[in-house]
């Protein structure tokens, strides 16, 4: 048998982060790794901070002046907290995707060319191309290719999602963070989200965060569970979902949570 | 464990083990009852086992509804799933058991002469710790203990050795006459499903100890002397 290489990467190492809204701390000593090319969800009651955690990926906090993250979060290695860390250049190599489908009101073709003219240069022909293939990669291609010049708005919740994380894909970042992709979105469009959340980890680090136990533990390679602002558990999801080392995970995930 | 904020879960999952606990206790008597039966050739007895096999088919059917049901309609995860699925395995070994006491019981019926006195006892001593694993079985599966399932699990061995031990006196007494035949080829087979039960109930153990840890018993037994029997 041929020995797979078994060399783990990580894309994501979080070292002691702390964060504050203010004087309240949401995140309390954070320190996992996100392993490259794989998708790790994060579950969690409300309020459990799990969607902070994903705001400090891109450091979309620091819109908020009143907010604050302390320690260390490296993307391959460079400290993503630093403060002389260009965000715009972070937000290209870390997309996000949110709840609520965001299409700019704009054409579908824009709507993808949009994010790519920030960060390239592109001939028309080179253009055509990065937005066909971003919305082959988020399989919305099929359905969209003979109205490329309709509004983003005219597409179904589902389509709308896709064509966002189509948008997400056209910059070609290295992680994309999903906060809650599908809790909008009808079962029929969830399942093709989560087929294509799957076909995207080949080519991309994928992080989740999800009221949908069920959606974490059918699409994830790791589950990471959080109270309270603290990481309680973080595993491989089957073992997460069968046996949880701890008690306050094994209430969660049944749904004896108090 | 706390309970389910969904109350109507946390009944759903209580008449589970329920249900479990009552197939059992049933599987209990059964055997025990087989048993005396076989021994005392008590035809009576054996017909009363034969109708409450009936009841053994219900519990399962029923059981398997519930997790079906569970399944289908609450996804159940971690304690919960565990709980589901070992539920429905268990009870497939019980209706097991059931099977092979039914059998054991209906061998009364065509013992000719009375058992002699040795092999009696050699066969009762082989069922006491068949009984004995059984309802440890079934305690481990109440208190979810994982240590009594262990010791369980690993009794299996002594079951067989005395399983074999009465074989080999059996065919003993087979060679000495051949009146002796019919009624020794009954108890061979009376003895080998004595021994199935305790397969069954050792599968049962390996169930409770993942509902309990989550993991597959691991280790390996020692396996019995082989009768003359199965040696070959």
């Amino acid at each position: 048998m041929i020995q797979k290489n078994t060399v783990v990467k990580n894309a994501i190492e979080v070292r002691n982060l702390n964060f504050f809204y203010g004087k309240f701390q949401a995140l309390k000593n954070i320190n996992l790794n996100i392993v490259e090319k794989k998708i790790t969800a994060f579950i969690g009651p409300s309020g459990c901070g799990k969607s902070t955690l994903l705001r400090v990926f891109n450091r979309m906090y620091d819109l908020y002046p009143e907010q604050k993250a302390e320690g260390e979060v490296k993307l391959y290695g460079d400290n993503i907290l630093h403060p002389k860390r260009d965000l715009n250049l972070l937000r290209a190599k870390v997309g996000m995707i949110f709840q609520k489908p965001t299409p700019f009101p704009m054409s579908i073709y824009d709507n993808i060319a949009f994010g790519v003219r920030l960060y390239e240069n592109l001939k028309k022909q080179d253009m055509d191309a990065r937005v066909e293939w971003a919305l082959k990669k988020a399989a919305l291609w099929n359905e969209v290719k003979d109205k490329m010049k309709q509004s983003g708005l005219s597409l179904s919740g589902g389509q709308q999602q896709r064509l966002c994380i189509a948008r997400g894909i056209a910059v070609k970042p290295a992680v994309l963070l999903l906060d809650e992709p599908t809790s909008a979105l009808d079962p029929v469009s969830t399942s093709k989200i989560e087929e294509l959340i799957y076909e995207l980890k080949n080519d991309y680090t994928v992080i989740i965060v999800t009221h949908n136990m069920q959606q974490a533990a059918r699409v994830s390679d790791s589950t990471a569970f959080m109270y309270l602002g603290d990481l309680v558990e973080f595993n491989e999801t089957k073992k997460i979902f069968l046996k949880p080392d701890r008690k306050e995970t094994e209430d969660y995930i049944t749904g004896r949570f108090g | 464990m706390s309970e389910h904020i969904v109350k109507s879960y946390e009944e759903q999952l209580q008449n589970l083990t329920n249900t479990i606990v009552k197939m059992g206790g049933l599987a209990e008597s059964q055997f025990a009852n087989s048993v005396n039966a076989l021994l005392k050739r008590d035809e009576d007895l054996a017909d009363k086992i034969a109708g409450k096999d009936l009841k053994m088919n219900e519990f399962d059917i029923k059981i398997e509804n519930q997790v079906i049901d569970l399944i289908a309609l609450r996804q159940p995860m971690g304690i919960d799933l565990r709980e589901t699925v070992s539920s429905m395995r268990i009870s497939s070994e019980l209706e097991r058991i059931g099977d092979l006491a039914k059998n054991i019981a209906k061998r009364a019926r065509y013992l000719e002469f009375d058992i002699p006195a040795n092999i009696a006892d050699s066969l009762r001593r082989a069922a006491n710790v068949v009984e004995k694993n059984l309802k440890d079985v079934l305690d481990a599966y109440s208190k979810r203990d994982k240590d009594i399932a262990y010791r369980v699990w690993n009794s299996d061995l002594e079951i067989d050795k005395l399983v074999n031990f009465a074989m080999d006196e059996l065919l003993k007494f087979m060679k000495s006459n051949k009146k002796n035949l019919e009624l020794s080829t009954h108890l061979l087979f009376a003895a080998k499903h004595m021994e199935r039960v305790g397969d069954h109930v050792s599968n049962i153990s390996e169930n409770v100890y993942f509902l309990v840890t989550g993991d597959q018993i691991k280790g390996t037994r020692s396996k019995g002397e082989k009768s003359s029997s199965t040696r070959n």
